[in-house]
């Protein structure tokens, strides 16, 4: 009995306290923590990744003519940072916050609109403005070489011209 | 834990093969998580019955284990570390020494604990020969995971059915015969130590390379796989059919903890309504905090609800009964 008490005993006593003095004493999670969302609308080129992979699907994408809406509805965020993983421009970035606990549900949200950019040729809208600014160095990504701020006709621009 | 099993039941039906690095990450992850499970529960099971002094000491050790997977994965739990096809994140050469550091501690602290333990005659008192599972029941019953291995039954998906580095690492299946709660529990203190020592050899054998397949075609529809992992509370189960869409057609899991609760009505019997708390807790069931036990007077037929506090301070008492307090 006593055996075993005394272990214990050493046990306890050679530890002293280990409890931290948060939430008096902030503290700063390490690197790579996955913490609440951060969008950056300035980057964003509205490719729709992040809502393609998001496993509790709470990105949405809305096309709405001239302005593509997008939403975040944190609430059921699982942190697994897949949207940040896939973003091409990482607009997407997972900050260090933690302290998330809210009594309104609206600090939840994301909410941004994207400006579509309209078609020089047709008029129509076609892409994000923030894509088309991009275009001039990086045509040659795949399956996106048109050039300049018109949409990809059926007919070539050449055969047009004639 | 879930999902490496949901992962390579896909791997499997899409024969996707799976770098060596990534097999080895994800058991480093794997028994990561097994420490900390079973220190969890051992602090847990200390509680139920009145001795906080392990509670607190236990999860102490448990906590740079937190720590150390909050910075390999960037949470505490909900790792989000596998995707079809291999992991999302490396363990650079960087964190090596740490993680050796946190293990040796682990390992130390942890044989301390049962050393302590096992001198301890009030603990032995409230879990020797109490929630009895005899080992032909619970081979009938299939009960799985460390609740089977106390009862002498050597299941282990790690060594029956090998996965990830498993049967590179090599795993050596802890079993106790004394088929009691302290069988129990001294199969998960000796499986911590055994899962520090898998997380050592998987370090040093970590060879180097991708960490991702590359995936280039979409998984087609209609493929069915099953596949299985050890939990920390016996194995678990994933069934999946793929669909052309990019999320399955059919995925079924089948957790530890239903088999596991079928040996609950045998292990009570003729047992106190103070000794219900910790039978049930050596099972490591996963009850979402709705604990209480409902009991019927059989000659009067009265019906009376234990909450979880009332169980909690019968259990306790019973504790300082046979301390003779």
């Amino acid at each position: 009995m006593f055996k075993g008490k005394a272990k214990e005993a050493l046990i306890c006593f050679s530890n002293p306290r280990v409890t931290l003095k948060y939430p008096f004493e902030p503290q700063e999670p390490p690197d790579g923590f996955r913490g609440r969302i951060s969008v950056d609308v300035e980057k964003c080129i509205g490719c729709g990744g992040c809502a393609n992979v998001c496993p509790s699907r709470l990105i949405r994408f809305y096309d709405d003519g001239d302005v593509t809406r997008m939403e975040f509805i944190l609430d059921r965020c699982t942190y697994c940072g897949r949207c940040a993983d896939v973003c091409p421009e990482d607009a997407i970035t997972m900050t260090k916050e933690f302290e998330t606990a809210t009594d309104d549900l609206e600090d939840l949200y994301i909410i941004q609109e994207l400006y579509m950019g309209t078609c020089n040729r047709c008029g129509r809208c076609f892409e994000t403005d923030n894509w088309i600014d991009k275009i001039p160095t990086r045509r040659n990504r795949e399956g996106r070489n048109f050039v300049g701020p018109a949409m990809p006709h059926v007919q070539p621009i050449k055969e047009v011209a004639k | 834990m879930h999902s490496t099993g949901y992962c390579q039941a896909l791997e499997k039906a899409a024969q996707i093969e799976v770098p060596p690095r990534a097999r080895f990450i994800r058991t480093i992850i794997l028994e990561l998580e097994r420490i900390h499970s079973h220190l969890l529960w051992l602090g847990i099971a200390g509680h139920i019955i009145g001795f906080d002094t392990v509670l607190m000491q236990v999860w102490r050790i448990r906590e740079p284990v937190m720590w150390l997977a909050e910075q390999i994965t960037g949470n505490r739990k909900l790792y989000g570390m596998n995707i079809v096809g291999g992991v999302r994140r490396d363990i650079p050469k960087e964190l090596h020494p740490k993680i050796i550091e946190v293990m040796d501690k682990v390992e130390k602290e942890t044989i301390a604990v049962l050393n302590a333990v096992v001198d301890d005659t009030t603990l032995r008192m409230r879990l020797e020969g109490v929630g009895v599972v005899p080992n032909k029941d619970a081979i009938a019953l299939a009960i799985l995971g460390p609740s089977a291995r106390g009862s002498g039954v050597a299941v282990d998906v790690r060594v029956d059915h090998p996965y990830a580095a498993y049967a590179e690492v090599g795993v050596n299946v802890v079993v106790e015969t004394g088929e009691d709660i302290w069988a129990r529990t001294v199969v998960r203190i000796k499986e911590t130590l055994e899962s520090v020592r898998i997380v050592r050899d998987a370090l040093a054998m970590m060879p180097e390379g991708p960490i991702e397949a590359k995936i280039d075609e979409p998984i087609p529809p209609g493929l069915v796989a099953c596949s299985s992992v050890e939990a920390p509370r016996g194995e678990t189960h994933h069934f999946v059919i793929t669909s052309d869409e990019p999320r399955p057609y059919r995925w079924k899991a089948r957790a530890p903890t239903f088999q596991n609760l079928q040996a609950v009505p045998l292990s009570i019997m003729e047992e106190t309504i103070a000794d219900v708390p910790i039978t049930v807790g050596s099972f490591d069931p996963c009850f979402s905090c709705t604990e209480r036990v409902e009991a019927v007077d059989v000659r009067t037929g009265e019906l009376k609800v234990y909450t979880k506090r009332e169980l909690e301070q019968l259990s306790r008492a019973k504790t300082k009964l046979l301390r003779g307090e």
